[in-house]
């Protein structure tokens, strides 16, 4: 038996074995192959102009229509309806695609830590009665409904919408009506569809600080909100950051909230936009000035990710507990605090799930025209779902797809963590590491967008090439970007998993007379079958509800339509379509509520299916 | 049951040296303890017999045969973990027989070595259990009879009484030195407690930062320490810096304070040296070919089976132990006293470089 020294270099084990091996590589590979071949393939388009090394494309969006420090449009105006009606209309200012789209980002990221917090900080420390329903009413904006839950939000903002019956018609708050559009409404559209991932975060944070250094605090005379400034808010920071930054990410990609809003010039002047309507309005991917577009916002979202990287792991507060009793702080709200709460707090948070409401209203009703309530029951929109062969199939597809993809993803995530949290010595455990997290930054369109690219080019006039139009089938193409981008999360909580088993476990076994294989399935993977069957649920989830490359690749072949393909041609289609879309988004909540019942159930632990507590 | 040789075994962990140059004879059947304060080597040596981690260079030998690289699967030293790594999803029964069926042995035998074993450790009918539904004394104990039953070469116990309350130890310690003389088996034995290590071993390597400093007997360890760290580190004694003045033969004077011990057995070459006197080799009254010195009373510890006195000779300490209130009557603080040790318990040893 001989040593090898790069064996224990590279997969931190002198003694070379194939479990091992194949545990970095086929993870490694995988991710090579299919997420940095074809995205730097697609970005060396953008550095090329007439065959030769340029920056041309870049310099090309250096116009107004990119970027433009002076704003044109006015913030909001006063405008008069049909009806006679005077209304303001609030739509934002244009400073060009690239800035909208930083400043849409930024907006998204504060006000979504404003209300994450205040949510999480209310249920985190205050006992009040009705607390428990509030508990799981927080848990229905986290159900994803793609596109029409940004549908309901826009008709809420309209002129006859909810909030102008409430604070206009009822409470007579405001003088006229307003009617929020364009980027404000894409803002607002997303505070309101992302607020969850700072309030997860933010709740785990304040769960989990040490109670005794807020003891400690108040002991030496702090309280109330210096002791809330001074260390609450400071220790919580790093994980209400973390969450932060993945809204800011998720609102830069995100397709949903402009193409609900496109029906305004001003929603569609965002970079995820601009890529996703050059796709679609006859494939003119093939644009360099595009591929710089995507780079851009590929280089913002990794540079926000890379920051709170840095910024979290300088400030992982290791909470230094030596034992004692761990008494949460709860406690009684006083009367102006329970006023906050019964009358700011909990009216937010209704505003907040109308949404999922009005879904289900919506897949639920005749005609929900310009008025704030739908008219008139039926359930022939959740019967099309079973009836119409067009809606069957495209459940059908993404039930296949998601389901191979859940295969794909389990392994490329158990292999990964394995590999990454028992060889450490390996010197490609931190490139494997990173690899595996950097997927959560980089956008679904320029997945989609770079996929067009080598799948046409590797593959011509096969069925997975994308420019063979009806000749192909996007099933391949779908379950690799399904699978490249659940990775981060799927893989976070199996790692979260393995590491609570005790190394040991594994070498003892070893040490009897096992192989590597034997420990790893014989020992580990009964050990930790739990973890992979909770991340297996929640990965199915997401898969059947992605949308950007659902929506680009996925929407090139009706016959192999997922179902956000057809939902984003319901709602931006027929009239009727919007009640189609509700209903899918009704059977999408139905499928969410049972994995995650029943990965809490199996698991007996809280998961949220972002994987983010 | 084989010999152990360790030659010449070196280990780093990045730029840290863990281990620098270890060599070591275990003999087949005996009870042999790596004995030190944490972080002085003793666990890797352990990992690395047992094949869990490999060493940068140096050989290991089970009786003839080299098992450097040999995998920890097919090596036969089995290793007992600190935690004791039973695994919660399996039952006791199937956490002892784990081994047995990779042997691939038939049913019946499995069953019956099993049974074998959890008679060893006096554990029937508890095969059924899973380990959470176990004592921390029983995890131990099944911990130790799945590393038996596969009748390891070699037995290798990592810590194994640090996780368990005082009176439990000293229960286990009989029960594994038990186990160990009833089967006859080649047992390495690893503790940071020098009590641990001398009731237990038949001999002990005590090791400080990545070296063996001596090997041998309890009996010689504590009684003729060979170095500086290994007088102090086996229980509570007197280290007192002193100088050689002069030399005869293999006997020197020394001095300290203002203190003069003449006719010490001495052979190393520095004149820096530390005088080392065990605390219960004082006595307070005169004694035969003794050596003397004289201070006063700094503090008298009340300990209830023995008392204490602490002198102060000028600036340095000395304390005495005795079990006899006869030889403390009437003494108080700042009292003159004499302390009196008999010539051949005084242990003059170069003093350690830093």
């Amino acid at each position: 038996m001989k040593v090898s020294k790069w064996s224990e270099r590279l997969f931190g084990t002198p003694l070379f074995d194939p479990v091992v091996t194949t545990s970095f590589l086929f993870p490694l590979l995988y991710l090579v192959a299919f997420l940095i071949i074809p995205v730097l393939a697609m970005l060396a388009i953008a550095f090329q102009y007439n065959g030769q090394f340029s920056l041309h494309w870049f310099t090309s969006l250096a116009s107004d229509y990119y970027i433009s420090f002076h704003p044109e449009g006015e913030f909001y105006k006063l405008i008069t309806m049909p009806t006679g009606e005077q209304v303001y209309y609030i739509q934002g200012w244009d400073f060009g695609v690239i800035l909208n789209s930083l400043l849409v980002s930024i907006s998204v990221m504060i006000l979504t830590t404003i209300l994450g917090t205040v949510f999480a900080f209310v249920m985190a420390r205050y006992d009040f009665p009705g607390k428990d329903i509030v508990r799981i009413l927080l848990f229905v904006p986290l159900l994803v409904t793609p596109f029409v839950n940004v549908f309901i939000v826009k008709k809420m903002f309209l002129p006859a919408g909810l909030i102008n019956w409430v604070f206009h018609d009822i409470l007579h708050i405001f003088p006229h009506p307003i009617w929020i559009d364009g980027l404000v409404g894409v803002i607002v559209a997303q505070t309101l569809t992302y607020y969850p991932i700072v309030y997860l975060n933010a709740y785990a944070s304040f769960i989990n600080i040490d109670p005794t250094l807020e003891e400690q605090a108040e002991n030496l005379g702090s309280g109330g909100l210096h002791l809330f400034r001074t260390v609450t808010f400071p220790l919580a920071l790093p994980g209400i950051a973390a969450g932060a930054t993945l809204v800011g990410i998720f609102s830069l990609e995100d397709l949903a909230a402009p193409i609900v809003f496109q029906g305004n010039g001003l929603a569609r002047k965002l970079m995820s936009f601009q890529i996703y309507s050059a796709f679609t309005s006859g494939f003119n991917v093939g644009s360099p000035q595009l591929a710089a577009l995507a780079l851009i916002m590929l280089t913002i979202a990794i540079m926000m990710f890379l920051g709170i990287r840095k910024y979290v792991s300088l400030r992982q507060y290791a909470m230094l507990s030596k034992g004692g009793r761990w008494k949460p702080r709860v406690a009684k709200p006083k009367p102006w605090q329970a006023f906050l709460i019964y009358f700011v707090v909990l009216p937010v948070l209704f505003l907040s799930i109308f949404p999922q409401i009005g879904v289900v209203l919506l897949a639920f009703s005749e005609q929900w025209g310009d008025t704030t309530w739908p008219s008139g029951f039926t359930l022939k929109h959740i019967q099309s779902i079973i009836t119409q062969p067009d809606i069957e199939r495209v459940i059908i597809n993404s039930v296949m797809y998601s389901t191979v993809a859940i295969v794909v993803i389990i392994l490329l995530s158990l292999t990964a963590s394995y590999a990454s949290s028992r060889f450490k010595k390996s010197k490609l455990g931190p490139v494997l590491d990173s690899l595996s997290t950097i997927p959560i930054a980089v956008p679904g369109i320029v997945i989609a967008m770079s996929y067009f690219f080598f799948f046409a080019k590797v593959f011509p006039d096969t069925p997975l090439d994308p420019t063979n139009l009806l000749g192909f089938n996007p099933a391949m193409v779908l379950i690799l970007a399904y699978s490249i981008r659940r990775l981060p999360f799927a893989a976070r909580s199996i790692s979260a998993g393995i590491q609570q088993v005790h190394i040991s476990l594994e070498e003892v076994a070893l040490n009897l007379g096992a192989s590597r294989w034997k420990a790893l399935t014989g020992i580990l993977i009964p050990l930790i079958l739990l973890n992979l069957l909770g991340g297996a649920m929640l990965s199915f989830v997401y898969c059947m509800s992605e949308t950007s490359v659902g929506i680009t690749l996925g929407s090139i072949n009706p016959e192999y339509y997922p179902i956000t393909a057809r939902m984003v041609e319901l709602i931006t289609g027929s009239v009727g379509g919007t009640h189609l879309t509700a209903a899918l988004g009704v059977f999408l909540m139905v499928v969410q509520i049972i994995a995650i019942v029943l990965a809490n159930v199996i698991t007996k632990q809280r998961y949220s299916f972002i994987g983010l507590t | 049951m084989v010999d152990v040789k360790l030659e010449n075994i070196v280990k780093t962990f990045g730029e840290t040296v863990a281990l620098k140059g270890i060599d070591l004879h275990i003999k087949a059947g005996e009870l042999f303890t790596l004995l030190g304060p944490s972080g002085c080597g003793k666990s890797t040596t352990l990992r690395i017999i047992a094949g869990l981690d490999f060493p940068d260079s140096g050989t290991i030998y089970f009786g003839d045969q080299e098992v450097t690289y040999l995998p920890s699967s097919k090596r036969g030293a089995v290793l007992v973990f600190q935690n004791y790594a039973l695994w919660p999803h399996m039952t006791v029964f199937d956490n002892v027989a784990y081994g047995l069926k990779l042997r691939k042995l038939p049913k019946d035998e499995i069953k019956k070595k099993v049974e074998w074993a959890l008679e060893l450790i006096k554990l029937e009918g508890f095969a059924d259990r899973y380990p959470t539904q176990l004592s921390g004394g029983q995890q131990q104990r099944v911990a130790i009879a799945r590393a038996l039953v596969v009748e390891p070469k070699v037995l290798l116990l990592d810590e194994p009484l640090s996780n368990l309350d005082a009176k439990l130890r000293l229960e286990m310690r009989s029960e594994i030195r038990r186990i160990q003389r009833e089967l006859g088996i080649t047992v390495i034995y690893v503790t940071h407690d020098q009590e641990e290590a001398m009731a237990i071993s038949d001999r002990i390597a005590v090791m400080n930062v990545g070296t063996v400093e001596q090997v041998g007997t309890p009996k010689e360890i504590y009684e003729t320490p060979k170095t500086e760290f290994v007088a102090s580190f086996m229980g509570k004694t007197n280290v007192i810096p002193a100088k050689v003045v002069e030399r005869n033969g293999d006997r020197v004077s020394v001095e300290f304070e203002d203190i003069r011990l003449d006719g010490l057995y001495y052979t190393g070459e520095s004149d820096d040296v530390v005088v080392v006197i065990r605390p219960e080799r004082i006595r307070l009254k005169p004694i035969e070919n003794a050596v003397s010195f004289t201070g006063t009373v700094d503090l008298i510890e009340y300990y209830g089976f023995f008392v204490e006195v602490v002198g102060l000779f000028g600036d340095t300490r000395i304390i005495a132990r005795t079990i006899s209130d006869r030889e403390i009557a009437g003494l108080k603080p700042l009292q003159q006293v004499t302390f009196y040790v008999e010539r051949d318990d005084v242990i003059v040893l170069p003093k350690q470089q830093l």
